[in-house]
């Protein structure tokens, strides 16, 4: 077992010997790591080396072929189903693809499908409205969301998980693509979700400009991850 | 002849346009029927091809291969086989259910479900898994998400209806061996067009296939909308 622990307290959540295999391919093999609140963390590793595949396993998306999940202290065992770890998992962890996905509609739209717990809708828009402001995108809150360039969609997509408000963010390489300016804002706004409590995991290639918020680097090779 | 024709046209028309009762009758039941198999079939329809765009699970390649299959069935063969299970001797016989509604409504069901299937499957294979992970990282719950999902593949999902019911509408054979084309009962369009033709009285069935013909217009014509709109969003 390769262990990482980042430090000695309870963690958020502890993921123990995880392993997942593509037909004959294994991706990762007995990968462990512990989630510790309110820590920044990069994951790092060549191209095709499993980071994605790692983060959506983490994420609760993916299966993974065998492991242990532990989310908040609680041990889901081998014999609880997918499913309910899935939802143990997902009320702690917000996964984000590379390129994020919007819905048809306008921007303030696509942040109101991030309040999915606040049934009063005065209470609802003001959220939304405050998310807006933190993102930088009231000039855009009507606009199609379908319609904006990649660093805005960034922009949305990081207000979602402001207003989603989950404890874990697992990023996926989110500047690839991006311009200069835009990279800036995204890291601006990745630091303001770190300083508001939340843990951050970063899958990226190019981990200096990230350092900033970084509290440690991970290395995902050969399907083992080490802490370097 | 060339007169002939001229003339069942404008008898044609008179009908339509004087409100003739039992014309309209017959295009009554031609859409209650057709709908409400569009009613009972679209839910579960949706949701099969929802779990085969999204859903990996074992047999599902031949899940898919059967659908694509059933598509090319001929209605006669399906009025045929619910035939055989709903006559008398048939296994469904108790029932009681063959020449009423009730048994076009299963004919049209078996009809218009293999294609509901694949063209909600082709709908949601166009929405990005992306979008079913988005809803569901984002909190929602299987159903919050499955609705979300559907949303954004209305356009394409409404096209799928409408065509299923362009289809049903105008299908003969299974509507002709369950329903027995009985007057006041089960004689619908495409039965009543096939009566008349046989009975040399083209007026109302020229009057009918006007309906027909304009139901495909109009079906057309939304199918291009919301195609269009799909396409754009």
């Amino acid at each position: 077992m390769k262990q990482v622990n980042s430090l000695e307290i309870s963690p958020l959540i502890r993921f123990q010997e995880l392993s997942k295999r593509y037909g004959k391919r294994q991706i990762f093999n007995d990968v462990s790591f512990d989630f510790q609140a309110k820590s920044s963390y990069l994951l790092t590793g060549r191209n095709g080396s499993g980071k994605s595949t790692l983060l959506r396993v983490m994420s609760g998306l993916l299966k993974p072929d065998s492991g242990l999940i532990h989310v908040k202290g609680q041990t889901n065992h081998p014999g609880l189903s997918w499913s309910k770890q899935q939802i143990a998992l997902r009320d702690v962890v917000m996964y984000m693809h590379q390129s994020p996905y919007l819905f048809d509609g306008s921007v303030r739209k696509n942040l109101e499908y991030a309040i999915v717990n606040t049934p009063n809708s005065g209470q609802r828009e003001q959220q939304v409205e405050q998310a807006l402001q933190w993102a930088g995108l009231d000039d855009l809150s009507r606009s199609p969301a379908k319609q904006l360039s990649g660093g805005e969609k960034q922009r949305v997509a990081l207000a979602r998980a402001w207003l989603r408000n989950s404890s874990i963010l697992l990023l996926d390489e989110p500047t690839a693509n991006l311009d200069q300016m835009s990279r800036k804002k995204t890291l601006e706004l990745l630091a303001s979700l770190k300083q508001s409590g939340v843990s951050l995991l970063i899958a990226c290639h190019e981990y200096q400009e990230f350092m900033p918020i970084t509290d440690g680097i991970l290395q995902l090779n050969d399907g083992i991850l080490q802490k370097i | 002849m060339q007169e002939s024709l001229t003339s069942a046209v404008f008898e044609a028309l008179k009908l339509l346009l004087s409100g003739d009762p039992q014309l309209w009758e017959i295009i009554g039941i031609s859409f209650s029927v057709s709908g409400m198999a569009i009613l009972i079939a679209v839910i579960p329809a949706v949701m099969i091809g929802f779990l085969l765009a999204f859903y990996d699970f074992h047999g599902r390649r031949i899940l898919i291969a059967i659908f694509n299959t059933l598509l090319s069935v001929p209605a006669v063969v399906i009025g045929l086989t619910f035939y055989l299970l709903l006559s008398r001797q048939g296994p469904l016989g108790d029932l009681r259910l063959l020449f009423t509604q009730s048994a076009m409504v299963i004919g049209q069901i078996a009809l218009c479900f293999p294609l509901l299937v694949a063209m909600s499957h082709t709908a949601f294979q166009s929405i990005e898994r992306r979008a079913w992970e988005t809803a569901i990282t984002l909190g929602h719950s299987t159903l919050g998400a499955l609705s979300l999902v559907i949303r954004e593949a209305r356009f394409a999902l409404l096209a799928a209806v409408l065509t299923a019911f362009g289809r049903i509408i105008a299908e003969v054979g299974a509507s002709m061996m369950l329903g027995g084309n009985i007057l006041h009962h089960t004689r619908n369009i495409p039965t009543a067009i096939a009566l008349e033709t046989s009975k040399g009285e083209f007026a109302q069935g020229i009057a009918l296939g006007i309906v027909l013909l304009l139901l495909a217009f109009v079906l057309n014509g939304l199918l291009h909308v919301f195609q269009g709109k799909g396409a754009l969003s």
